[in-house]
């Protein structure tokens, strides 16, 4: 008798694992929670948000963050199983060479078509529009040096770069294609070149250890750190341009869905999103908050962008 | 100095999000231990009366201990996928040996004398597990119980990696912040509390069993 009821308890427990179901308390996955997957970087968890905020608005679906994945390729994953619906930010350059593992392409619009047109064939998934920010690998320098010399554009640095001591990411240095050897290839070679923790490069450019660093380009220390950014002029890194993509199960659906990420498209630069990550990573504000101040103060995008 | 200031500030302004957190980090481990128990408490009850499986079911126990639960959770995400049931069957496999180990050790130590004075008296096995074994082994079961709970909050921890939230997001959160510490105190501490005061609950009904103090 016993048996029997244990039997019959583990039963229901596989038919809930089987079916996807979530346990009582733990967020329903009905037919209408709409799951959206967030990498660990504070701008894609604060991207996820404001798709949910907007998401919720819009429609009568009920969304589920599903947070801190470790990497676009798991956010791949759970996408093909259905593990999540959209996922909040997908960069051109990374998917070019991870999921679709493809050769680099080095302009945008052309990248940003071939993901969009690769993702539809292959996964019947839509890359949508850019948000308009992007996260690649890029030269700064602080912006004392670069007023004082002028300086725009990483050919600028050129007639200096003898004397400049140049901090990067350990990954970075050793990296084939956009590492350093590439790096010299397309641009010129600096002083001496120091590879550290990536946490450590900010802060070595701004106390004057470093002249010029390896930073990303929509960190929030950029700004906390006073750095300016330049213009990669021979387009040698290429683009890393954010976007969400979404299931087109989930689009034809939810139709609204499609519209949301056309309000959001090139609405937000990287400037923008500096910010928003400053707020998060170094003011130690929620996500949520950070999105929903956000598009508060952008009138969720109703009159086509409140810029 | 300036961390306990950070902390503070971070708790006041995120208090609902902590909450929820908390509610579902402790969901998860409770489940987690409640389906380990389904099937670790008959399981322990069969290897104390079959003995010959007893060697073979703990040594399998063992083994699944010794494998990193960020590994265990990462094959089981191949399987599952992302999630909380995830985390809530990684935590089910480290919960298995410690409910097992001790209904085995619970049922063992019944006194002999009591169990043959029982059958002399006409009374079923079933019976006599039910009115004579389980209530005299059921603190040592408790005792169990208790040790995966406590074991488990700490498990369910890691299941923020793998899209199931709870306050090991929160942990994660601080890890990437550019002086995160405080974050990461606004998910450790709730986290110690949390196993702090499922040991002294379970603890304290766990002596309430013990045959011979009520009942």
């Amino acid at each position: 008798m016993l048996r029997r009821g244990v039997k019959s308890m583990l039963a229901c427990f596989l038919i809930l694992m089987l079916a996807g179901c979530s346990l009582p308390g733990l967020a329903g996955t009905s037919q209408h929670t709409i799951k959206i997957g967030s990498l660990t970087q504070s701008e894609s968890e604060t991207m996820a948000q404001m798709l949910a905020i907007m998401i919720e608005r819009e429609t009568d679906a009920k969304t589920e963050l599903v947070t801190k994945l470790g990497s676009s390729i798991v956010q791949h994953q759970g996408m093909q199983r259905g593990d999540i619906d959209i996922s909040s930010t997908r960069y051109t350059g990374t998917d070019i060479a991870g999921a679709l593992g493809m050769e680099p392409i080095k302009d945008p619009e052309e990248a940003l078509q071939t993901v969009k047109h690769e993702f539809q064939q292959r996964y019947n998934q839509t890359w949508a529009e850019t948000y308009g920010f992007e996260n690649s690998y890029s030269i700064a320098v602080t912006q004392e040096f670069a007023k004082e010399n002028n300086i725009e554009t990483i050919s600028d640095l050129e007639p200096y770069a003898e004397d400049l001591d140049f901090g990067v990411d350990n990954a970075w240095v050793n990296r084939k294609g956009d590492g350093y050897d590439g790096f010299k290839e397309a641009y010129f070679a600096f002083g001496e070149v120091f590879p550290m923790n990536l946490g450590l490069v900010y802060q070595a450019a701004a106390t004057g250890n470093m002249d010029v660093v390896l930073a990303y380009s929509s960190d929030g220390r950029i700004q906390e750190f006073d750095l300016k950014v330049l213009e990669d002029d021979q387009q040698f890194f290429p683009p890393y341009d954010a976007s969400p993509v979404i299931n087109n199960e989930l689009l034809e659906k939810y139709p609204e869905i499609k519209e949301i990420t056309q309000r959001l498209s090139n609405e937000i630069s990287t400037e923008e999103m500096q910010q928003l990550n400053y707020m998060a990573d170094v003011e130690r504000i929620n996500p949520r908050k950070v999105a929903k101040q956000f598009l508060e103060a952008n009138n969720y995008f109703e009159d086509g962008g409140g810029d | 100095m300036e961390t306990i200031q950070q902390f503070t500030d971070y708790v006041s302004a995120n208090g609902g999000y902590i909450w929820t957190e908390f509610y579902r980090h402790f969901l998860m481990s409770v489940y987690g231990v409640l389906f380990a128990a389904v099937i670790s408490v008959p399981l322990g009850i069969l290897i104390a009366k079959y003995s010959k499986l007893s060697g073979w079911v703990l040594a399998a126990g063992s083994i699944i201990q010794t494998i990193p639960a960020l590994g265990a959770m990462a094959v089981i995400m191949l399987v599952m996928g992302l999630g909380t049931n995830t985390a809530i069957v990684t935590l089910m496999l480290y919960s298995i040996l410690p409910i097992t180990q001790n209904t085995y050790v619970g049922m063992k130590n019944v006194d002999q004398t009591v169990i043959e004075a029982g059958h002399a008296s006409g009374m079923t096995r079933f019976q006599l597990l039910r009115m004579v074994e389980l209530p005299l082994a059921v603190s040592v079961i408790m005792a169990g119980i208790r040790t995966a709970l406590v074991i488990g909050i700490g498990i369910v921890a890691i299941g923020a990696f793998i899209g199931a939230g709870g306050l090991g997001a929160i942990i994660v959160t601080g890890t990437n912040a550019t002086d995160g510490t405080a974050i990461i105190l606004a998910g450790a501490i709730p986290t110690a509390i949390m196993a702090i005061i499922a040991d002294v609950v379970m603890g304290w009904i766990e002596r309430r069993l013990q045959p011979g103090q009520s009942a």
